[in-house]
């Protein structure tokens, strides 16, 4: 191993030289305080959680999710540039991006249905069918890969007992291979929900677990 | 402070504040003297702005390496027709993790040099595109932006000049080819992010069918630095051709991984050994990906003479590219790095032009078949005939990255290859 110092404080990132918390890396006071309603029009269209319950009936554009919706169409010459930041609402509501709620955006933005269904299937992060309340990609590309991700994910794949691409039957996870998540010198990078979890190595992945565990039964 | 590591020979100047947790607030960003280049770049000309960066020689971070004043100056000089900036934040090149440190450890000062920069080609609205996985960084981003119109500087009549200049943070949805600008433009326009061809350029004919200019992060980054000291000042780093400052994103076998910010033209092997403390484990240096998977990657000997400019990189045969360093130790396993990186680009490829969509699928393949030792010499061959069509034909550059790898393996590290195809010890193997 190497003699340089390792301090990892909860999965944020080794801080090396530096005496930091998890929560100083993180900067928690300002992760997960996003108004639902959006906050100011500038950030509107920024997608602020991937919400751990969710529900696909959830009714769309309605409250403050409205709100949103108006202050997102006010920042664009055409409202078609709203489409990605709309999808990605369904999204945080919904869980996923189902063809019906497809259709919905389409009629809300004057949009055919097949023009959305082309741009929702041309991007990765809008899932297309349900997925686990945590979806864990592991990154396995190059810089992350020759530090030992094949492991890591076959770490995750042996303790939630899935297998690449599937969701457990308690509905709790989804693992998948993610593409580079631009965390190279934290390896390896394991992005869950909203959240990045950096040096990971094989032997914190059942910690991880019964973390995420944790939360689902506190959110019951 | 280059978190998470320091080391003495960094020239600290985009990145002095990383590893401090204050830096986010803009309180603290306004009394460490933030704001300032704003406010100095106000009071000139928008023309007297593009010239100052024009005279430090900033060079563009994303990875082509063109200079920011000169592509500021392509923009038009009447506004009749809305201008925009927008801010490429979609970091997604394998080895790359600067734009997220910049944008999480100091957001302000991202926002001011989209605004300065903003001011200089007159435009009135800044996008932001950020990477959609970034939720984190998002978040961090949000507050700032909000912050600054709060304290007036975003928004309607920036500190009291009468000027306005709107910002709005977009996020992306998880598609490398977005980090391409005609890419990211027509994903912004709410379109699948298909590349198309130039010209028209964006300066004539960009988002929304405006002049539009867009610039790296890192690159935005800096402006606030060179406004308010001057062009001259940042020439007092780097080479004549390459000048400043650049983060250099180590990653992969090194002791010491991350981002360090050094002067342009340092050497490989010192970043590698006297930055990083050499590689871990006491192992041998093996092979360099210096700019990003995108770029060719080079054996110990060339790494030993490489300086990292843009043109230090060519003399030897590789390009600086984002300089996203990715160092392997001797027990690295090339072909398989290899074979993961173009089974990337073959995920990431939008489907537009034949040799791409089909070259970067035959590829992955056949690597694939050569790592599970079934490849034959003959494969070697038909990957470079693959690869060499696949240059210079296509509408962006994504179909060239995949060459870049493949080609400057097998021309390096072709008995790695042969091993494999001739059922030798497999090199790397555990």
């Amino acid at each position: 191993m190497s003699d340089v110092p390792f301090r990892n404080p909860g999965w944020a990132g080794n801080t090396g030289e530096f005496d930091l918390t998890e929560e100083q890396v993180r900067g928690d006071d300002f992760i997960g305080q996003r108004p639902l309603h959006g906050g100011h029009s500038s950030v509107s269209g920024t997608m602020p959680y991937m919400l751990v319950e969710r529900n696909p009936q959830a009714g769309l554009f309605e409250g403050e999710y409205q709100e949103r919706l108006e202050k997102i169409l006010t920042r664009y010459p055409k409202k078609r540039a709203a489409l990605l930041p709309v999808l990605g609402m369904v999204q945080e509501l919904r869980g996923y991006v189902s063809p019906e709620s497809m259709d919905r955006v389409a009629e809300l933005l004057d949009l055919s249905p097949a023009y959305v269904r082309g741009v929702t299937t041309f991007y990765t992060m809008y899932n297309k069918r349900p997925v686990g309340r945590h979806l864990v990609q592991v990154c396995t590309n190059i810089s992350c890969n020759l530090c030992g991700a094949d492991e890591v994910l076959a770490a995750f794949l042996r303790y939630t007992d899935i297998e690449l691409g599937a969701t457990s039957e308690d509905g709790d996870f989804t693992v998948i291979e993610a593409e580079c998540l631009a965390a190279c010198g934290f390896p390896t990078c394991v992005q869950i929900n909203s959240r990045y979890f950096e040096n990971v190595t094989p032997a914190d992945v059942p910690k991880i677990i019964e973390h995420l565990r944790a939360q689902v039964a506190g959110s019951d | 402070m280059a978190y998470p590591y320091v080391s003495d020979l960094e020239v600290r100047v985009i990145s002095k504040y990383f590893g401090d947790p204050g830096q986010r607030r803009i309180d603290t960003y306004v009394e460490r003297g933030g704001y300032k280049g704003l406010q100095k770049a106000l009071g000139l000309e928008p023309d007297a702005v593009t010239e100052e960066v024009k005279a430090s020689g900033l060079r563009g971070r994303g990875g082509a390496g063109f200079p920011t004043g000169v592509k500021w100056s392509f923009m038009p000089k009447e506004s009749i027709r809305p201008h925009y900036l927008l801010c490429n934040a979609d970091e997604s090149e394998p080895g790359t993790f600067k734009d997220r440190e910049l944008m999480r450890w100091d957001p302000h000062q991202l926002i001011e040099g989209c605004l300065i920069g903003a001011y200089a080609i007159r435009a009135q609205h800044i996008y932001i595109y950020c990477r959609g996985e970034f939720f984190e960084v998002n978040q961090i981003l949000a507050r700032a932006v909000e912050d600054a119109y709060a304290k007036g500087y975003a928004g309607e009549d920036i500190l009291g000049t009468g000027t306005t200049i709107d910002i709005t943070v977009h996020q992306g949805a998880g598609a490398y080819i977005c980090g391409e600008e005609t890419g990211l433009m027509r994903s912004l326009e709410g379109e699948r992010g298909e590349p198309r061809v130039k010209p028209p350029f964006p300066a004539a004919v960009g988002v929304f069918g405006m002049p539009s200019t867009i610039n790296n992060v890192e690159t935005l980054a800096a402006v606030p630095h060179i406004i308010l000291n001057g062009g001259e000042w940042y020439r007092q780093w780097g080479t004549e051709k390459s000048p400043g400052t650049k983060l250099f994103c180590v990653s992969g076998h090194v002791q010491k991984p991350g981002n360090y910010e050094l002067p342009l033209g340092f050497p490989l092997i010192d970043l590698i050994e006297h930055v990083c403390g050499g590689i871990r484990d006491g192992n041998e240096l093996k092979a360099v990906i210096p700019g990003g998977s995108s770029v060719p990657l080079i054996n110990a000997e060339d790494s030993s003479i490489c300086t990292l400019d843009y043109e230090g990189c060519v003399e030897v045969g590789t390009m600086l590219g984002c300089a996203s360093v990715i160092v392997m130790d001797h027990k690295a396993d090339i072909v398989k790095q290899i074979r993961r990186m173009v089974d990337f680009y073959a995920h990431e490829s939008c489907g537009q032009c034949t040799q791409c969509r089909e070259g970067s699928a035959w590829t992955a393949k056949i690597l694939r078949r050569i790592e599970e030792g079934h490849g034959t010499e003959e494969d070697l061959d038909t990957l470079m005939e693959i690869t060499q069509q696949m240059v210079g034909t296509t509408i962006c550059v994504l179909s060239d990255s995949v060459a870049a790898p493949v080609q400057s393996s097998i021309e390096k590290f072709k008995d790695d290859y042969l091993a494999l195809i001739r059922g030798g010890e497999r090199v790397g193997a555990a």
